[in-house]
């Protein structure tokens, strides 16, 4: 595995006008990054950015993963294939990095199965997206990530809507993946759940850009409200 | 907000009127004395319908143990749906095939506006147009009103589908997109399932319009029961095209039904299980009714 999964070096994010300072940094594997920051700051556009689906206003961002199935993406509304069944969705993630082979059909839905089992949904691998809960499709979509095993995994907001147990669940299921190398990048609203997870913490705050390890940032919370 | 659509529309009536003044040379007079010609035309030529179409011709004689089934009503309206059925499922083939080259969000330009152009192209040419050349080309009959009407559906669904994709929800592409899925794959197995509502409804309007519209092909000798309209109105018999044209709005509204039932298992209505007449009338062996299990 790379020493390094993405360097970001002077990136200006933004769609018309910026909306930070130039970042500049590097995230190596294993890392948990927490994205925090109030509503509409470009916390969605700096993963989108990192993601290569917005073109970045200056600056580079340069991922060091497989073009194949190196990188997991789960949007803010979780990119399901609502009128597919759940399995079908979480064989796009295990077929991704798949050549071709007569045995492939059934090491995928091996996979895909391990994955649905891991956030508790294989009972429900039949079933269509559209009839799940706001909080069964989060757990599809993580396990859609899981089955694709990538090196770093952008995720936005996907334990906002889950409760505490649930979103324990969900970050013990990832947790083999982080294990072995892989980094995950989360935009989080709940500060709760961030904190817990976190080993690293980019805030996005009036345009600037700060990226602090927990510690740091809990004292920058603390002298804030002494202040 | 609600006044300025209110002018917006006011606006657009307008222009509207204003055309349809220049188009009838301010005549309007004319508008009611065309309403009074339809009114007799209907009661005096049209009414009541002649349902003889329904009975077995005379010639060729019928060897066929149900009478109508050799009939001309029946034979064209099979001939018809045939045609229509075999051209939309052709047509259909050919438009999922390009619809994802020319969606905007799938391709680039420099693929999808080739694919547009070729789509429109294809389009410009009303059925009936393209069934007068096939009638040159190969001939007269059936085969030139599938090959018509197969090419005007791959134009007219292609783009149906090309905008349906475009109109999308970007988040499932662009998850596709970053875990490096082929555009390929991209269409196969995100646009296309996600859309797959849309898509079935869009294939049964397609039957329902060349099921319409093999009525208009028949009068230049592409076969179905435009051709057998198209004799009855030489020869004066309203009444008769009356019957047909009844028989063809039946068959608009099973179709229509179909749709209905076919979308239900592909849309979020029919995951909501109501009890049906149906259900509560034939209940099966050892099954309680209602009323029954109240008790």
């Amino acid at each position: 595995m790379e020493d390094t999964l993405l360097s970001i070096s002077n990136l200006v994010i933004g769609y018309d006008e910026p909306l930070s300072d130039p970042i500049t940094l590097t995230v190596g594997p294993g890392e948990i990054v927490a994205v925090l920051g109030p509503s509409g700051i470009g916390k969605t556009t700096l993963l989108r950015t990192v993601a290569n689906l917005v073109m970045p206003l200056g600056g580079r961002s340069e991922l060091h993963v497989e073009p194949a199935g190196g990188l997991g993406y789960i949007p803010q509304n979780l990119g399901l294939v609502r009128h597919a069944t759940v399995a079908h969705n979480v064989a796009l993630g295990a077929g991704v990095r798949m050549k071709w082979s007569f045995g492939m059909y059934a090491e995928r839905r091996e996979r895909v199965m391990e994955a649905l089992a891991a956030v508790g949904m294989d009972h429900k691998a039949s079933e269509p997206v559209r009839r799940l809960s706001g909080g069964q499709k989060r757990r599809v979509a993580t396990a859609r990530t899981l089955a694709q095993q990538p090196q770093l995994i952008l995720a936005d907001e996907f334990l906002s809507e889950l409760d505490d147990s649930n979103a324990t669940a969900v970050m013990e299921a990832v947790f083999p993946l982080l294990t072995k190398g892989s980094s995950l990048i989360m935009v989080e609203h709940h500060e709760g759940h961030a904190l817990k997870y976190a080993t690293r913490i980019w805030e996005l705050l009036d345009g600037r850009f700060s990226d602090l390890s927990v510690e740091a940032w809990k004292e920058r919370q603390q002298g804030g409200e002494t202040e | 907000m609600k006044i300025r659509l209110f002018v917006i529309i006011g606006a657009l009536s307008l222009l509207a009127f204003l055309l349809l003044s220049d188009l009838a040379d301010g005549d309007w007079g004319r508008f009611g004395g065309g309403l009074s010609n339809l009114v007799v035309f209907f009661t005096e030529s049209m009414w009541p319908p002649d349902w003889s179409v329904l009975q077995p011709r005379t010639y060729p004689a019928c060897e066929s143990t149900v009478d109508i089934t050799c009939s001309i009503g029946y034979i064209g309206m099979v001939e018809t749906l045939k045609i229509a059925f075999v051209s939309t499922i052709l047509g259909f083939l050919g438009a999922i095939l390009l619809s994802p080259l020319a969606a905007r969000n799938l391709q680039s330009i420099w693929i999808s506006i080739p694919v547009r152009i070729f789509l429109s192209a294809v389009r410009s040419l009303p059925s009936l147009i393209w069934a007068i050349l096939f009638v040159i080309v190969i001939g007269f009959g059936p085969l030139s009103g599938v090959l018509a009407m197969t090419f005007y559906t791959v134009g007219y669904l292609g783009k149906l589908q090309y905008e349906t994709f475009e109109g999308m929800n970007s988040g499932p592409i662009e998850a596709g997109r970053a875990m490096g899925l082929s555009s390929r794959a991209i269409a196969t197995n995100i646009v296309i399932p996600e859309n797959s509502n849309h898509l079935l409804s869009q294939l049964i309007f397609m039957f329902e319009y060349n099921v319409r519209h093999g009525t208009v092909i028949g009068i230049v000798g592409a076969g179905g029961i435009g051709y057998y309209i198209t004799n009855y109105l030489k020869f004066l018999q309203y009444e008769k095209v009356f019957a047909l044209l009844i028989l063809i709005f039946v068959v608009v509204i099973i179709i229509d039904l179909i749709s209905f039932f076919a979308r239900s298992f592909v849309n979020e209505q029919g995951d909501v299980r109501r009890p049906t007449w149906m259900n509560l009338l034939l209940k099966k062996t050892g099954e309680k009714s209602p009323a029954d299990a109240a008790k």
